[in-house]
């Protein structure tokens, strides 16, 4: 331990700690702006120099590492005098009228600063220059003329997303944040995750949706998780007047620290679909308002009981909803199929395995943050469970070794140092061969190589998804546990939907055909009915639909119940690894419109059938695939 | 003209001091023998911006730059980064609304367009109040701390900059 005064009182450390680092455990306040938390010190804007007794100059407390007996003092004349200073460059060296920036009042950590230091204006002129502004992008606009070269952004997109996409051109004033090779944002390697923007201490780099939408003052926060996949990264979900301002990931959540994908933060504020305000019932042909009590007495009249009837449920529905939706229609109507909108694709093999195993087999996620190597069976984490990825393309510069069995398109394979051939349906003998080459070696430069890099790194991972666990089988499954012991691997298997294991653990997995079905009942939420769904279901007489959007389904429905999109309810969600988080309503529903589970409960009503409410018995009811944590 | 923004709260002001000059009253200077306080508002855009930051200075003991082109430049600031040719050719023959013979202005008697100056930058202030415009509540308060002999202490939440 280091002992250390800072401001008169004395702190213990452990060695290694920052005198930043210190100051904060001491309750002392030092201002910054280009270090964040999650960041590696930088020490590039010199805001939170101090005075450490011996030194001849102000030192920058975010990279220097605290000694035993250090004297440091942090509001010394000398120190403030310097923090003005310091705030006068950086106001002086770009545009930085606050009066015309959307970020200013509360949003800027710029010009909070300045404020904390009762600065009233600042002694030197500005520096006139202007810069181009790039506004190529979709989602980010990227303003020069407001960065102040903290570089806190290609930091984030470097160090913890692993995208590299961001850089500086230049040195010095005319020192230029880039992406790529100087093109515009829009058509360079960004891949829109957004953690620049998030991290930005002042209006450099915006996002369009919200600016000018709200400021930080204004608007209501919603903490829970994200249901855009199953990887379970918090979220804060920002509104005004209850509409969607932004999204921001959470930056004190343990697995996702801050980070999100363009389908977290981004994409579920371009949601244009049309809303169904009211419920919808066929009459002579075609679909017609009516009252939620006359659209339950079609559906009483409408819908078979037993065999004849199909219900199917989206798994970006919370565990409530799912549960409350088995219960109704396996336990009470005994219907013929009750079963997920994925149909257990990216989950049944692998439940089945946890079933004859009688235990969890599957690691959890924060094992992808530090691992040696990776082996990605058949999985492509670049445009679906991003933030798994980012997890182990920002290690690759350390030294991670990744290697991407699967078909040529597989994105990950871009990146990764070794890729092997593998077709969907070959997955036994692929593992087979591996599992061999663990004992023997093997004749094939390749695989030799991939077998190679799992054996000597340390702490190795094994991932995999839906196109494995749909095509493995019971000796495909055997050799990954086998090669996994062989190698001392984790196992992570990426499922599908935000509650796709919540769907598991209901055994809501069976597959979905058209089996003479005389009646359908489609919990689809608020998401988007694939083609094969609407397909199949083209062969089933009535079809009942609970949907928060209009969609092809819809109008080719019998009856079709208004509900809630995620924003505007709560609930539980499994993540892939078996963490039990909650999703926070941020948006009241419209009028009329209700959640899933409210609807089902009113069904229930009319149908005279009580259901079980007891969610968490069911849930724990069957071994699952990964331990489940808080559930 | 924010000024104005403190609403009937003028009159209490009014009565704390003798108001010797303003835009809109008759004498336009304050007196050649000095007054105590002096409040800008307002960039120094021009030559003639120049002068009356200068004369204020002469005869004032205690200078107030008042909202944020007075003490940043503020909007009219913006020309900045394209200079005052490029914004003098755009507003006087390049604009939309101009015949074929707009001309940019020239005459001895007209005050010459400068680059666009906080007024500190021209002359020395003594005190600071940003805010565009600076809250009614913030103006009050610093008038009457400057009618009562006090220099106001513009803080935390007197403190805005936008």
């Amino acid at each position: 331990m280091i002992k250390l005064t800072i401001d008169d009182k004395t702190i213990e450390v452990q060695e290694g700690t920052t005198v930043l680092e210190a100051a904060e455990a001491a309750g002392v306040y030092v201002p910054t702006l280009c270090h964040h938390p999650q960041l590696t010190p930088y020490g590039g804007c010199r805001l939170c120099m101090v005075d450490v007794e011996g030194a001849r100059t102000l030192q920058p407390s975010c990279t220097l590492p605290a000694t035993d007996g250090m004297v440091v003092r942090t509001q010394s004349e000398k120190v403030l005098n310097a923090r003005k200073f310091v705030l006068t460059l950086i106001f002086s060296e770009r545009n930085h009228f606050c009066m015309y920036c959307p970020v200013s009042d509360g949003d800027c950590e710029l010009q909070n600063r300045a404020y904390d230091e009762d600065m009233t204006h600042w002694d030197l002129q500005p520096n006139w220059q202007p810069f181009d502004v790039d506004a190529s992008h979709p989602f980010i606009i990227l303003d020069n003329n407001r960065c102040i070269l903290c570089r806190r952004c290609v930091r984030a997109c470097g160090e913890l997303v692993g995208n590299y996409t961001l850089g500086f051109e230049e040195r010095g004033a005319d020192s230029l944040l880039v992406a790529d090779y100087n093109v515009p944002l829009g058509e360079s390697t960004c891949i829109s995750c957004g953690t620049c923007v998030q991290i930005c201490p002042t209006g450099a780099l915006i996002d369009r949706q919200s600016a000018y939408q709200g400021k930080e003052t204004e608007v209501d926060h919603h903490i829970g998780v994200c249901v855009e996949c199953s990887v379970g990264c918090q979220r804060d979900v920002l509104t005004r007047d209850n509409r969607l301002v932004r999204i921001e990931g959470e930056w004190d959540a343990e697995l996702n620290h801050g980070l999100l994908c363009d389908q977290g933060r981004f994409l579920p504020l371009e949601d244009d679909r049309s809303r169904l305000l009211t419920p919808l019932v066929r009459k002579n042909g075609s679909l017609k308002a009516a009252t939620w009590e006359e659209a339950l007495q079609a559906i009483a009249s409408g819908l078979d009981q037993g065999d004849g009837l199909a219900a199917l449920a989206s798994t970006r529905l919370p565990v409530e909803d799912l549960a409350l939706f088995k219960s109704v229609f396996a336990d009470r109507l005994a219907a013929g199929l009750v079963t997920s909108l994925e149909e257990g694709q990216s989950t049944a093999s692998l439940s089945a395995l946890a079933d004859k195993l009688g235990r969890p087999f599957e690691a959890s996620l924060d094992a992808l943050k530090d691992t040696g190597a990776v082996l990605a069976l058949e999985l492509d984490l670049v445009d679906e469970h991003q933030v798994a990825g980012f997890f182990i393309k920002r290690q690759l510069l350390d030294g991670t070794r990744l290697i991407v069995a699967g078909s040529s398109k597989n994105k990950l394979g871009e990146i990764a140092a070794n890729t092997l051939a593998l077709e969907p349906g070959k997955e036994t003998p692929f593992l087979t061969q591996l599992l061999d080459a663990v004992k023997n070696g093997s004749e094939d430069q390749g695989v030799n190589d991939a077998v190679q890099s799992l054996k000597n790194a340390g702490k190795p991972c094994i991932v995999y998804g839906e196109t494995f666990a749909s095509h493995a089988d019971e000796d495909a499954l055997e050799a990954l546990l086998g090669l996994a012991d062989a190698l001392g691997a984790s196992l992570i298997g990426v499922k599908g939907q935000a509650n796709s294991m919540a769907a598991a653990q209901l055994g809501l997995e069976a597959p979905f055909k058209a089996d003479g079905f005389k009646s359908a009942f489609v919990l689809l939420g608020d998401e988007d009915p694939s083609q094969k769904l609407i397909k199949t279901l083209e062969a089933v007489p009535f079809v009942v639909a609970a949907a928060a959007y209009g969609s092809q389904l819809t109008g080719s429905a019998d009856v079709v119940l208004p509900v809630t999109m995620w924003a505007e309810q709560s609930g539980t969600y499994l993540s892939l690894d078996g963490r039990s988080q909650q999703a926070v309503k941020a948006l009241d529903a419209p009028e009329g419109v209700f959640t899933s589970q409210e609807a089902m409960l009113k069904l229930a009503e009319v149908l005279s059938i009580e259901p079980d409410l007891d969610w968490s018995a069911q849930l724990n009811a069957r071994t699952p695939t990964a331990a489940l944590q808080g559930a | 003209m924010s000024i104005l923004d403190i609403d009937e709260r003028i009159l209490q002001v009014v009565e704390l001091v003798d108001l010797r000059a303003t835009p809109i009253t008759d004498l336009k200077e304050p007196d050649e023998t000095g007054v105590d306080v002096g409040i800008l508002e307002g960039g120094i855009n021009n030559t003639y911006n120049e002068e009356v930051a200068r004369k204020m200075r002469e005869r004032c003991k205690f200078l107030v730059a008042l909202g944020d082109c007075a003490v940043f430049g503020g909007v009219p600031a913006m020309r900045n980064f394209v200079g005052v040719d490029a914004a003098l050719r755009r507003a006087y023959i390049e604009a939309e609304s101009n015949d074929e013979e707009g001309k940019i202005p020239s005459s001895p008697e007209l005050a010459v367009m400068t680059r666009v100056r906080a007024v500190h930058e021209v002359v020395p202030v003594d005190l600071h109040i940003p805010g565009c415009p600076p809250d009614a509540d913030v103006i009050f308060y610093a008038l009457t701390e400057l009618a009562q002999g006090r220099i106001p202490d513009i803080k935390d939440d007197k403190l805005h900059w936008h």
